[in-house]
């Protein structure tokens, strides 16, 4: 489980650099949430791309994360990179008064999905590439809206454990609050990540390392003196949100047909 | 005699920007009076083809990228990697490296071990190779390897058998697992190998692998040059290009032979009998 953030930090910002020349965009955006993850992605970007190359857009509801505003703009202002506040209550709203509900995870998708939206809509009104803030942890348990906070063209952090990324956090010397923040999916006030999932994200990566990293049996990490009822939790979470990571299955017909055996890389240079 | 390592980032798919990458590091490696520059595995078309194999392959015989290769063979001796198919097996795409000197291929290595399983998939596009030989250079024997075939401990015998007094291996390997030290994990499975089999083999092993990133996956670099005892010469840095040129002495490997004697003590025929044996009765 052991980093060195230097070395992380010089891999993922020439990833940063070499993606978006390759892509032929200068600039990138992101979601600055006031959390840990979106500010070590911005950290990043700005190393990678320069301040003047980075565009943060902040995305409350309303004004129920005043203190999660208050500390993007300081973070923006920090990196000295443009940003612009964007209210999605008005769209969010709208849907709903047409379509009420009471349920949590509806109202969380909806919000996820309408940053989404916006961050696509700014990512070509800017000429800017859209750089996800998905951690490994999120990506592995399926904690994040598909098509929503997981959408994005290139994804630095999706191979780091949340707690990974907060030792790279306090290498990069971002403030302690932000460092000190619970992680939270933002979905309603007092909600922390670690309450939904039910256990601290220390134990979440321990097992999560041992079971994809090491590709030990649940029996043998259950062995580790971890309590085997949290090592099926995280087992049945992988397995029930395989399709959050994959694209959807194309029906075959053909004799050659797209996601089955037409296969070009992404990344083929132009 | 002057060894160059091109740890370059070649670009996927595209042979001619890549050509210019050779030729320009071949001219900076010749201006440096290098004798020897070695290129990565794939220089020539990048690493994650899968279905522009198609397009990028080339018949080193009578390609024109392969005219200009050869023709600055002229000045210095050229290792370069590239996707080979040949008239005479149409349809078979291999994944090659080719040693040219004088203006003329000297030797072609067809890849032997291609891995397939979790992120690899070069089995699915390429034809394997059959064969490890050495071939008489300016530095004495010598023997080309291709990023996996180096991780097989029976490849390096076979060319440490074979007489190699250098032993190079053109490499395009992932960096894999993060560490507390300054490279990525997997960057000393591959000194490892260099160290044991330059010190057992009394042989230079020269290994370039290259840079850059295709879909994610950083290339970690770290080529290095070992001398025929087990030394390290020199390392290029993780991650970063580079170009670097060593002076060596082929001469040394007699004296590390003269010291050691694994070679003269070397017996194939009994390593012969050996696997005929396994190879036959697998249940033995």
């Amino acid at each position: 489980m052991t980093i060195n953030p230097r070395f992380v930090e010089k891999v993922l910002t020439a990833f940063i650099r070499q993606e978006l020349s390759r892509f032929g965009f200068k600039n990138g955006i992101l979601g600055l949430s006031g959390g840990l993850d979106s500010a070590v992605s911005a950290s990043l970007a700005v190393r990678a791309l320069g301040a003047s190359h980075v565009i943060a857009l902040i995305l409350p509801y309303g004004t129920s994360f005043s203190r999660d505003v208050r500390d993007a703009k300081e973070l923006a202002e920090r990196f000295r990179i443009r940003s612009r506040v964007i209210d999605i209550a008005p769209m969010v709203d709208a849907y709903f008064s047409g379509h009420p509900t009471q349920r949590l995870v509806l109202k969380g998708n909806k919000m996820a999905r309408e940053r989404m939206s916006i961050l696509y809509d700014y990512s070509e009104r800017e000429k800017a590439l859209i750089i996800g803030t998905s951690n490994k942890t999120e990506l592995l348990i399926g904690y994040g809206t598909i098509h929503g906070d997981m959408a994005c063209a290139i994804n630095p952090l999706g191979d780091l454990y949340k707690t990974q990324i907060r030792e790279l956090g306090r290498t990069l010397g971002l403030p302690p609050k932000i460092l000190r923040k619970k992680p939270t999916a933002g979905l309603w006030p007092g909600q922390t990540d670690e309450d939904e999932i039910g256990m601290s994200y220390a134990e979440v990566d321990r097992i999560l390392y041992h079971l994809v990293d090491l590709r030990e049996t649940r029996r043998e990490i259950a062995g580790r003196s971890i309590d085997r009822r949290k090592v099926e939790r995280i087992a049945s979470l992988i397995r029930s949100s395989e399709f959050k990571r994959k694209l959807p299955p194309i029906a075959k017909i053909s004799v050659r047909s797209v996601g089955h055996d037409f296969l070009y890389p992404y990344d083929r240079d132009r | 005699m002057k060894i160059a390592l091109a740890q370059i980032a070649p670009a996927l798919g595209n042979i001619e920007k890549n050509l210019e990458l050779h030729v320009r590091a071949v001219e900076k490696a010749r201006r440096k009076k290098a004798d020897l520059i070695v290129f990565p595995e794939l220089s020539l078309t990048g690493y994650s083809l899968r279905d522009l194999v198609e397009e990028t392959a080339l018949d080193p015989r009578s390609d024109p990228v392969f005219k200009k290769l050869k023709a600055a063979s002229r000045s210095l001796d050229i290792v370069v990697g590239f996707v080979e198919e040949s008239p005479r097996e149409r349809g078979l795409l291999y994944n090659s490296a080719a040693y040219l000197s004088r203006g003329a291929i000297l030797h072609i290595h067809r890849k032997v071990v291609l891995p397939t399983y979790g992120m690899f998939e070069e089995g699915k596009i390429f034809a394997r190779g059959k064969d490890l030989r050495t071939f008489a250079a300016r530095q004495g024997r010598t023997g080309l390897m291709i990023c996996r075939d180096f991780l097989q401990a029976g490849n390096g015998y076979l060319l440490q058998a074979g007489g190699a007094e250098m032993i190079i291996v053109i490499s395009a390997a992932p960096g894999r697992g993060s560490t507390e030290g300054t490279s990525f994990a997997s960057s000393r499975m591959w000194e490892l190998m260099g160290e044991a089999l330059s010190f057992f083999s009394s042989s230079f092993v020269v290994y370039c692998n290259r840079v850059g990133f295709e879909e994610g996956i950083a290339f970690a670099g770290g080529s290095f040059v070992f001398g025929p005892d087990g030394v390290l010469l020199a390392r290029c840095p993780s991650l970063d290009e580079d170009l670097k040129i060593l002076e060596i002495r082929p001469g040394v490997v007699r004296s590390a032979r003269r010291r050691m004697h694994f070679h003269k003590e070397d017996r194939p025929e009994v390593v012969l009998e050996g696997l005929r044996r396994i190879a036959q009765n697998h249940d033995d």
